[in-house]
């Protein structure tokens, strides 16, 4: 076992082993020629040189190998008789093993020197390695440059070949092998974070996610070559360090971004709101003043006898009236969109809603033959009232908007069900199939429209969201381009039994009656 | 009208409000005072007393129901107020405060006319005591607690017909749902606004043509009931093309 492992060491250190046997009857020669033309010298400390060349370049076990035969080969040609191995004096003798104790320590010192510098220097290039890195991952303006980055260092750090996987922008389609491949799936399918595989070639991959918290980040491969035990650890300790300064600066550029874009939309949005609001209130004055003299002026007496004059002042109101309900929409869309919707609910006669909005249209829908199916023996429902009929209205604006003058609307109030449903169907443009899926989503407007009718696409996003906010939904239908719309709203059903308790309030009446 | 103009007191702190609010009252026949504040309205109001106030609820100085509860505190004059829309509680609370009735900006002359009028008419019949109100072809005989519709005897309940008397009291104006629950059905009542809505549905099938088109009995939406005359009020500025 011993001998194994020393005939191993010897295997290993042959070359060093010969090179130092060189240097030793290098300076053997030397040696000679010295005695010869310059004469005798205690010439045994000339082996120190072959000693320490041999510690500082190659190593501990040559320079002793050469120590070993500078002793035998100093002995030889110096001590007692000369050309014999023989040592005579005890003087010689201690001469022999201190100059072996001294060639020991040197070629030990020697070789340490060498380790030390040799360390130092790779440290101070694993240092600017990852300074470097460091700064270019500082410097990244995206994640892309960030993988690319991660790709060369890694690279550059075991000086094999380095895959990352997993990422939009990292490259991937190597060719990796078969084995690498499968093991990455698995870690990228989180059977675990990090594993080593054979590339049946004799080099050990390490595969693992560039983070252990963020999957997004992808996975990297890096093939390690033929390693195992200590180095192998330590390589991947250096990756794994590498890695670490990666993710976090990725985690910090993204955590940095999404703030960064959450905290501009918000204040965005914000500004948008209030100047709406502050906007619609600013509006809302001046224009109480112009629809209010638009009305005076148009019943005065001055203007009553001259149509074109009295048509002028129609405009006026008409355009003033237009303005308000836009400025209205605006206002409700503002608070939906801070979801400030907040129902106050109330008992109400469904009809009565209906009544109301069409009201509120009654000059809107003046061109427009309404024909009414209500139901008097509805339930009543528990809603606010008012945001209903806003939402019944903005119905009735689009059937108007979207149908040609003089072509039917119906308005109709009736049970479906559980829900109590008020609809509005008109004989206009209609929607297509791709229409029906987006209207009602917020700023939706049909291209086909937008050239000709004027609308903000907010009409049916405002009817959703108070008709959702009340418990009810609205359903819009339509047979196609040209065939009309139908919308309607549903409006929940109390789950109480209001009817048997008015009974009994009933009942108390009669007999109040009777008295 | 009588010989002597009736008058008006405008409150309002918008000067182009005011201004076509003069005109517009002018052209009927009123003769218009003015206030820009709370405490100016109150002043003008002891001052030159008004047969009519037009009350803007967004006064620099004061809230509107300050002014509205200070000047009931010694006046009955019949009161407008001029509100936005949106805040129907806010309606309610000067109802119940005594206001007579509310226009929503913005409106047409004609409407706020036409619930000026009801107002001060209220107010006439108040004081002369008339036995005998008509609505279109509902008469109401309140001495003889009589309701007839073209002429033929209406069966009511009680409470029905305690219902129509307190809407015909404040013919023309808005009668608030808390005032009509607490009337009719007392304090502990006055949230359960559906004792109304099925009372009203009753009463609506006896006194109109078309209950689901009423035309006499009509709803104020999230406010309250209105009794009128003929036509239905008209909103926003809808009478100026009538």
């Amino acid at each position: 076992m011993r001998l194994n492992s020393l005939l191993a060491v010897l295997r290993r250190e042959i070359r060093g082993i010969a090179i130092s046997l060189f240097y030793v009857a290098v300076t053997t020669a030397v040696a000679i020629l010295l005695r010869h033309y310059v004469g005798i010298l205690r010439g045994a400390i000339l082996y120190l040189v072959p000693v320490m060349l041999a510690g500082y370049r190659l190593g501990v076990i040559p320079a002793l190998v050469a120590a070993i035969a500078g002793v035998l080969l100093s002995g030889y040609l110096y001590f007692a008789q000369l050309y014999s191995f023989k040592v005579a004096s005890p003087q010689e003798a201690l001469n022999l093993v201190l100059f072996m104790v001294v060639a020991v320590v040197v070629s030990h010192l020697s070789s340490q020197a060498k380790q030390h510098i040799t360390i130092a220097r790779k440290r101070e290039r694993e240092m600017s390695d990852l300074y470097a890195f460091s700064r270019r991952l500082a410097a990244a303006p995206s994640a892309a440059e960030i993988f690319v980055a991660i790709q060369e260092h890694l690279a550059a750090l075991v000086q094999r070949k380095v895959v990352l996987l997993g990422t939009s922008d990292a490259g991937s389609g190597e060719d990796v092998p078969e084995s690498v491949r499968t093991a990455m799936t698995r870690v990228e399918s989180d059977e675990g974070r990090e594993r080593t595989v054979d590339d049946g070639k004799g080099n050990t991959w390490l595969i693992r996610r560039v983070s252990p918290r963020s999957p997004d980040f992808g996975l990297v491969a890096v093939d390690l070559g033929n390693v195992s035990g200590a180095p192998l650890a330590e390589m991947r300790q250096r990756i794994e360090d590498a890695l670490a300064d990666a993710a976090a600066t990725l985690e910090r550029l993204d955590v940095a971004r999404a703030l960064n874009e959450a905290k501009m939309r918000s204040e965005t949005e914000l500004l948008r709101e209030a100047l709406i609001g502050s906007v619609s209130h600013e509006l809302r004055t001046p224009l109480a003043s112009i629809l209010g003299a638009a009305t005076i002026l148009h019943n005065a007496p001055a203007l009553a006898k001259d149509d074109r004059l009295l048509a002028l002042t129609a405009v006026v109101r008409d355009e003033a009236e237009r303005l308000n309900i836009d400025i209205q929409n605006l206002l409700d869309a503002t608070t939906i969109s801070r979801q400030q919707v907040r129902p106050k609910l109330q008992w109400v006669e469904p009809v009565d809603i209906v009544n109301a909005a069409l009201e509120h249209r009654r000059r809107r829908l003046a061109g427009y033959p309404v024909t009414l199916d209500l139901d008097s023996n509805l339930p009543i429902v528990h809603v606010d009232p008012a945001q209903v009929e806003q939402a019944l209205v903005q119905m009735l604006d689009n059937a108007a908007k979207y149908s040609p003058a003089g072509s039917p609307i119906r308005v109709a109030a009736r049970a479906s069900g559980r829900t109590v449903m008020l609809s509005v169907r008109d004989c206009g443009a209609g929607l297509t199939h791709e229409e029906q899926r987006h209207v009602g989503s917020r700023f939706f407007r049909g291209p086909r429209h937008a050239a000709t009718t004027s609308g903000s696409g907010l009409g049916l996003w405002i009817a959703k969201a108070f008709i959702s906010a009340n418990g009810g939904k609205v359903e819009v239908d339509s047979a196609g381009v040209g065939l009309g719309t139908t919308v309607s709203i549903h409006l929940p059903m109390s789950a109480e039994e209001i009817m048997p308790e008015t009974e009994a309030l009933d009942a108390e009446a009669m007999e109040s009656a009777a008295e | 009208m009588s010989e002597v103009p009736a008058s008006v007191l405008v409150v309002d702190d918008e000067v182009q409000i005011r201004r076509f609010l003069r005109t517009g009252f002018e052209l009927d026949g009123f003769q218009v005072h003015e206030a820009e504040t709370g405490a100016d309205a109150l002043r003008v109001a002891t001052l030159k007393p008004s047969d009519l106030v037009i009350l803007d609820l967004g006064l620099p100085d004061m809230d509107g129901a300050d002014v509205l509860e200070r000047l009931r505190s010694w006046s009955s004059v019949p009161l407008i107020v001029l509100s936005v829309r949106g805040s129907e509680d806010e309606k309610v609370r000067l109802l119940e405060l005594g206001a007579d009735d509310y226009v929503v900006k913005p409106f047409g002359m004609a409407e706020l006319l036409a619930r000026a009028h009801s107002a001060m008419r209220r107010q006439l019949r108040a004081a002369r005591g008339e036995p005998v109100i008509k609505f279109g072809p509902l008469s109401i005989d309140f001495a003889a607690r009589a309701v007839s519709i073209s002429d033929q005897r209406l069966t009511l309940t009680p409470k029905e017909y305690r219902l129509l008397q307190l809407l015909a009291q404040h013919s023309g104006n808005v009668v608030t749902h808390q005032f009509l629950l607490r009337e009719i059905w007392g304090n502990e009542h006055v949230d359960d606004t559906h004792y109304l809505r099925i009372f009203v549905r009753k009463l609506r099938r006896k006194i109109e043509a078309d209950p689901t088109q009423p035309r006499i009995l009509l709803t104020e939406l999230g406010v309250g009931y209105r009794l009128v005359a003929s036509d239905p009020p008209v909103t926003q500025a809808d009478a100026a093309t009538q």
